[in-house]
């Protein structure tokens, strides 16, 4: 055989041989789209525990900032050493300083108003303010650490979302992506501060997607797994809420449990509205932001001077009532006053969460009824703790208005399988009783008023079309680019096609990958084969101005992951992600939850 | 259905006394005799077109002797091969002027991989030592037509 000795083709077959090894390593590597998806969603996870575990900490270090002993002891016991001025004192200096964090705030993160995520999820464009964010969490440690009667999830989920929303403007994810990506975070948050990985993913599917479809549902199955083995690994997670072992001992007691799900089903919203009420009761003061706060804090003091365990989120009461360690009387006046306290913290504005609040609410409920019932009719509830147990998924169903997370999270609290049956009745019940009596949920509010701003700014919500899912500027050759050129872009950008133009930018159809895949190690085609020698022209393509059920029919009969978008003069806007596509469609299945 | 290596074997015209003196001149040749074979090229002056708009884009060339004229055009029914021989010089472009053998190629749009396959085929066939000095020794059509029947099934 004649060696090969002009250096210039030496160098070309070595180019092409590399060129096709490293082809074919990428193939059998390269993860498709949603692969890289999830790679994302373990980061969006991972991160989100990160934040978590750091909120956590400042928080506690906030705790013993102002004052409390320390040492690991809880808000509740904390407030219990403090004199009665210190309890005055502290939670409203804590509201004071949230207060005045938010107002510097203000200045910090001008105009940056939609901070929510849930808005940003449901309704907005997957952009997360990152200051406007940093600033209400900074506020809410201040708020949360002085002993404020609210919970921290808020502001752990909030920081989760806002890293995740950053890693998706880095990677410039599309809309879609980017909604999908902060809910991951968001499920990573509510993952991190549970302990509760099943019910992260169900919580931001049932509540803020609004579908457990597994295009979602994947990305933020392992985003919360992830954030969930940080924290066991990085702390001492355990199981959120030891109790006992709970049986079912006889089917007579499925009728108080019924009972119980009407009686949360009617006592959730009337406790949303309440917090409503206070909100509307403390904006209607028309007090500087700082005095408001500092309000709020003031109120919940003098309700803990008397009654300590008012302060924080309810859970170290949460753990007696499970355990058995309130008499009825003391927590009917500790759950009333719990219910006055969240609402002076929720309604003076204080940043933060009220879902572990209402979870005491519903295991104070939940216990009473138990108790009742117990000192009526023994048989039928003889364990009135367990009562407590499902008093609080049914609360919790009720209030957030998703009674599958309800349930799931329950038991992921708990890991208490035994109590399903009448945790399943008991929160479907309190849905339906609570849906019949109001429309709105725990977070129906903020998202419905935002849903109406957002449906006449963006045609997003209202008749989406491909050019608003559109990448654009995707990867192309000219007509006379040669093979060598071809293979070597292949490389470099992760697509199957490539789309071919002339020069004045009008589409002229696809060279594919799979077409030139065999031949990659015969130097002799580097030149002589150009882009138009292994056209189709006859390849599939969208217009920007087609909906999106339309745009789906290009997908059918081809294996390809993207669409070229071209103009109907033929010239080529962008490329059409199948994925993206799908989750838009997926989420234009449904509104918003407040809708 | 014929395939690309069959082709090879078995080339719709073979014209051992090529007489043009350029490229262009080259493929008119072979593309008249190509219209002869029936039913294979559907618009004859379309295909021609096809040719010579695609080697004026770009070298055809695969060697200092060897050029490969092709078109993916809607002009022809199904994959057809001219193989045309000169004992003179046939300038392609400034870089070949001595070329002597030429594989004229036209394929229908949508046979890219058919298309790749044939001229992949063509390159890997010419570059098996003695091949290309046998084409160009042949003293008969058979001989020749023998001997690419020889380097396309060797190649299998």
């Amino acid at each position: 055989m004649r060696a090969v000795t002009d250096p210039a083709e030496l160098l070309l077959r070595r180019l092409m041989r590399l060129l096709r090894w490293r082809l074919w390593v990428q193939e059998k590597l390269q993860p498709t789209e949603w692969q890289v998806t999830l790679l994302w969603a373990a980061l969006a996870g991972f991160l989100g525990a990160l934040s978590s575990i750091l909120f956590t900490g400042l928080a506690e270090g906030v705790h013993d900032l102002f004052g409390y002993s320390g040492n690991g002891v809880g808000v509740v016991e904390s407030m219990r050493q403090l004199p009665w001025w210190g309890c005055l004192l502290v939670p409203a200096l804590g509201g004071m300083c949230a207060g005045l964090v938010l107002l510097l705030g203000k200045h910090i993160a001008p105009g940056q108003s939609s901070t929510d995520y849930m808005e940003v999820i449901a309704i907005g464009n997957g952009h997360v303010p990152m200051r406007a964010s940093l600033v209400k969490s900074a506020a809410a440690l201040f708020s949360i650490g002085s002993g404020g009667s609210i919970g921290r999830e808020g502001p752990m989920v909030q920081l989760a979302a806002v890293l995740a929303s950053f890693i998706g403007r880095w990677r410039q994810f599309t809309p879609p992506q980017l909604r999908l990506i902060v809910a991951c975070g968001a499920a990573a948050g509510i993952a991190s501060a549970y302990n509760a990985p099943i019910a992260g993913s169900f919580f931001v599917a049932e509540i803020i997607l609004g579908t457990i479809a597994m295009e979602s549902l994947g990305p933020l199955a392992v985003s919360a797994v992830v954030a969930t083995l940080t924290v066991r690994v990085l702390t001492a997670a355990h199981v959120l809420y030891r109790v006992p072992a709970f049986h079912l001992n006889s089917p007579l007691e499925m009728g108080p449990y019924v009972v119980l799900g009407l009686l949360t089903g009617v006592l959730a919203p009337l406790f949303l509205r309440s917090l409503r009420q206070a909100e509307g009761f403390f904006v209607g003061l028309k007090l500087p932001l700082v005095a408001r706060l500092t309000l709020g804090g003031l109120a919940v003091g003098a309700i803990a001077i008397n009654v300590p365990q008012v302060a924080g989120n309810g859970y170290s009461v949460v753990v007696q009532i499970l355990n058995g360690g309130l008499v009825w009387k003391v927590l009917l006046g500790i759950a009333a006053c719990k219910w006055l306290a969240t609402m002076a913290s929720f309604g003076s504005g204080a940043p933060g969460g009220v879902f572990t609040p209402s979870l005491f609410m519903g295991a104070s409920a939940g216990y009473l009824f138990g108790l009742a019932v117990h000192a009526v009719w023994p048989a039928a509830a003889q364990d009135p703790r367990a009562f407590a147990l499902v008093g609080m998924g049914a609360f919790l169903s009720a209030a957030s208005r998703a009674p599958v997370m309800a349930v799931i999270m329950l038991f992921e609290m708990t890991l208490s399988y035994d109590i399903i049956l009448p945790l399943m009745l008991c929160s479907v019940i309190a849905y339906y009783t609570a849906r019949g009596l109001d429309t709105r949920s725990l977070y129906s509010e903020s998202l419905k008023t935002k849903a109406a701003a957002a449906e006449s700014l963006a045609p997003f919500s209202t008749e989406t079309r491909v050019a608003d899912l559109m990448r654009v500027k995707p990867p192309v050759v000219g007509e006379t680019a040669r093979f060598a050129e071809i293979a070597r872009l292949f490389l470099n950008v992760r697509v199957n096609n490539l789309y071919v133009v002339d020069a004045a930018g009008r589409f002229k159809g696809v060279v594919s990958l799979h077409d030139i895949k065999p031949y990659l190690g015969e130097p002799d085609l580097a030149e002589l084969v150009l882009a138009r020698d292994i056209l189709h022209e006859d390849f599939p393509r969208v217009a920007p101005e087609q909906p999106l059920a339309e745009a789906l029919g290009g997908f059918l009969g081809i294996a390809a992951e993207r669409l070229p978008v071209v103009e109907p003069d033929g010239t080529l806007r962008g490329s059409l992600s199948k994925g993206d596509l799908l989750l838009a469609l997926v989420e234009k299945r449904k509104k918003p939850v407040a809708a | 259905m014929t395939t690309p290596i069959d082709l090879i074997a078995h080339p719709d015209v073979l014209a051992l006394e090529l007489q043009a003196t350029s490229g262009v001149e080259a493929i008119r040749a072979l593309h008249a005799r190509l219209g002869a074979v029936g039913g294979a090229v559907t618009d004859a002056p379309r295909f021609l077109a096809d040719l010579v708009e695609r080697a004026a884009m770009a070298s055809v060339c695969i060697a200092a002797d060897i050029a490969v004229p092709h078109a993916r055009t809607g002009a022809v029914g199904r994959m057809v091969l001219a193989v045309g021989r000169s004992t003179q010089d046939v300038a392609f472009d400034p870089e070949h002027p001595g070329v002597r053998l030429v594989f004229l190629i036209g394929t229908p749009r949508a046979a890219v991989a058919d298309y790749l396959k044939l001229v992949a085929g063509l390159a890997r066939l010419l570059k098996k030592p003695g091949v290309r000095a046998g084409l160009l020794a042949a003293k008969t059509e058979a001989e020749f037509l023998a001997r690419l029947a020889r380097g396309a099934e060797s190649k299998r």
